[in-house]
């Protein structure tokens, strides 16, 4: 059927169609669900903290983000005086753009094998056959730094610039760990796109998935990659508490909204990327194997992949609700001390794996003893590496201090 | 290159979604200056200085050691794609022949070998302790 349709349309438009269908979906979707996880998200915080959370408007309060989109689109667009008006305006709008860009190589359903974009297929991507999906999703994620950094400095304010600061700092720390985490995944799938690496796990089954062979792997970058989204407990750059919101203090209205659309943004795109490269993303046993070809099988393993999506979403939310924040050297030493070289020994794991052509299986107990070690490291001695002599012992109390 | 004309087509609808977006929020709902509202926002106190101050080094030293460790990620990319790779279905894809992969492990040994001293350098000058 969407072959007819689209062969109504002139020759030189066929290959426009389907990526504008599925740019219009995603971009629908997207905003849709956004706001509900605003909703989501206040009901679980509700729960977990015994309250009632919204129920005013309509059933359930299911029509709040309806609400709280008209009133942040009527609301008053302060542009304070001091302000640098260009980069200020500029800055939720870069935010949203790089967020929502990193979805372009990301499949939300089973992406038919050797896809062209001419031939009528419905193809459950933006930009089917990317081999370097993942390095494009760490650029352009990488780029949201940008909104952030600009919105803070523009801002003119000592807590948007104090957050700012931060941000960057913390965005430029975890893009390493979080970029060392999939190399273990390219030497074991010999690829860096997205639809291989799933397909990969699709054709291997439920023992195959990459959960086992990398959980070390999936456990850092699920880490920073929420660090990279700025949620809690990584967000020590918008701490309502110490900084009024960072670097978007001075922000009101829908330009705060585009920053708020952003974020979630990401938590979406993190949750994909969880799910397809670690635990297999549409496939499940028995009901959504490569093979299976029965009535609605494509639907199902649509589902499939959004309901492991929306339970790392769930994760992330009540994470937030669970850990408290970090204080700001803590966070830097986690990505610093603890993940960058966790994720730079996974992979000198995977090597060896694979020069010795041991059984993959090896990954598994290797990755736990590096979970199990780096935690004893931690616990046991406070700095490994530290040299001793040089510093007084008294300094030890001057260090939480002067910790900002 | 063929495969990405998408990602273009999608970069142009965000840029209008961008755009549209802002120029909405422009036109829609009221605007009265007043001189409070014009301040910059410190929870209520007239704010004393400028928020353009200079600040700590060591953010310079983390942004100087990002580059350090991304760069060298990005040397790791193309190796980890084609270290091992002898799927059968993908024959026209080359990656390291069997004969050689002893040799670029040990290569690939001795790079990792050196950033872990320049790692543990970085740790004993105190890069990594932030206060």
């Amino acid at each position: 059927m969407l072959e007819q349709i689209i062969n109504w349309f002139p020759e030189w438009a066929r290959p426009f169609i389907m990526p504008m269908l599925t740019i219009a979906i995603v971009l629908q979707v997207n905003l849709g669900v956004c706001s509900y996880l605003i909703l989501l998200e206040r009901k679980l915080s509700a729960w977990m903290q015994d309250r009632i959370g919204p129920n005013r408007v309509g059933p359930w309060g299911l029509l709040q983000p309806v609400a709280d989109m008209l009133k942040l689109l009527l609301k008053e667009d302060v542009i304070p005086g001091h302000v640098n008006k260009f980069l200020y305006v500029l800055a939720p709008g870069i935010s949203v753009f790089t967020t929502m860009l990193a979805f372009a190589v990301v499949p939300f359903g089973p992406v038919p094998r050797n896809l062209s974009a001419t031939d009528g297929q419905f193809p459950y991507i933006i930009a089917p056959g990317v081999d370097l999906g993942l390095v494009f999703i760490f650029a352009v994620t990488s780029l949201a730094v940008y909104g952030i950094i600009l919105g803070g400095w523009a801002s003119n304010n000592k807590y948007s610039a104090l957050g700012a600061m931060r941000a960057s700092a913390q965005v430029v720390s975890y893009e390493i760990p979080l970029g060392m985490s999939v190399v273990g995944l390219a030497l074991l799938t010999g690829s860096m796109s997205i639809e291989k690496i799933l397909l990969h796990q699709a054709d291997a089954g439920i023992l195959g998935w990459n959960i086992w062979f990398q959980p070390l792997a999936c456990v850092i970058f699920f880490a920073a990659a929420m660090a990279e989204a700025q949620r809690l407990p990584f967000d020590l750059s918008e701490c309502e508490q110490e900084l009024v919101g960072g670097w978007h203090t001075e922000y009101s209205a829908m330009k705060w909204g585009l920053f708020f659309l952003g974020e979630y943004t990401h938590v979406i795109t993190i949750s994909f990327l969880t799910s397809i490269l670690f635990f297999g993303g549409w496939h499940f046993p028995w009901i959504a194997e490569p093979d299976s070809q029965y009535l609605g099988s494509t639907l199902v393993k649509v589902l499939v992949l959004l309901t492991k999506s929306f339970a790392f979403i769930i994760v992330i939310q009540m994470l937030r609700w669970t850990i408290p924040r970090f204080r700001f050297d803590q966070l830097m030493g986690l990505a610093w001390k603890v993940l960058i070289p966790l994720a730079t020994l996974n992979v000198v794991c995977v090597m060896i794996v694979k020069q010795f052509h041991l059984n993959e299986w090896w990954l598994l107990p290797m990755s736990a003893a590096l979970f199990l070690g780096a935690g004893l490291i931690g616990t046991q001695s406070s700095r490994p590496f530290a040299r001793r002599t040089s510093e007084p012992v008294a300094e030890a109390h001057g260090h939480h201090a002067h910790a900002h | 290159m063929e495969s990405s004309y998408p990602i273009l087509l999608f970069v142009a609808v965000l840029v209008g979604f961008v755009i549209t977006n802002l120029i909405i929020i422009h036109i829609v709902g009221p605007r009265k200056k007043t001189a409070v509202k014009q301040m910059p926002y410190e929870s209520g106190m007239d704010p004393v200085g400028d928020a353009r101050q200079p600040f700590d080094v060591k953010f310079y030293l983390v942004a100087i050691l990002f580059l350090v460790f991304d760069v060298e990620l990005l040397f790791l990319y193309p190796w980890a794609v084609s270290a091992y790779l002898d799927d059968p279905l993908r024959a026209n894809q080359t990656g390291v022949p069997v004969e050689l992969r002893g040799t670029v492990f040990a290569v690939m040994l001795v790079f990792m070998a050196t950033l872990a001293i320049a790692y543990i350098y970085a740790w004993r000058k105190g890069v990594f302790r932030w206060r």
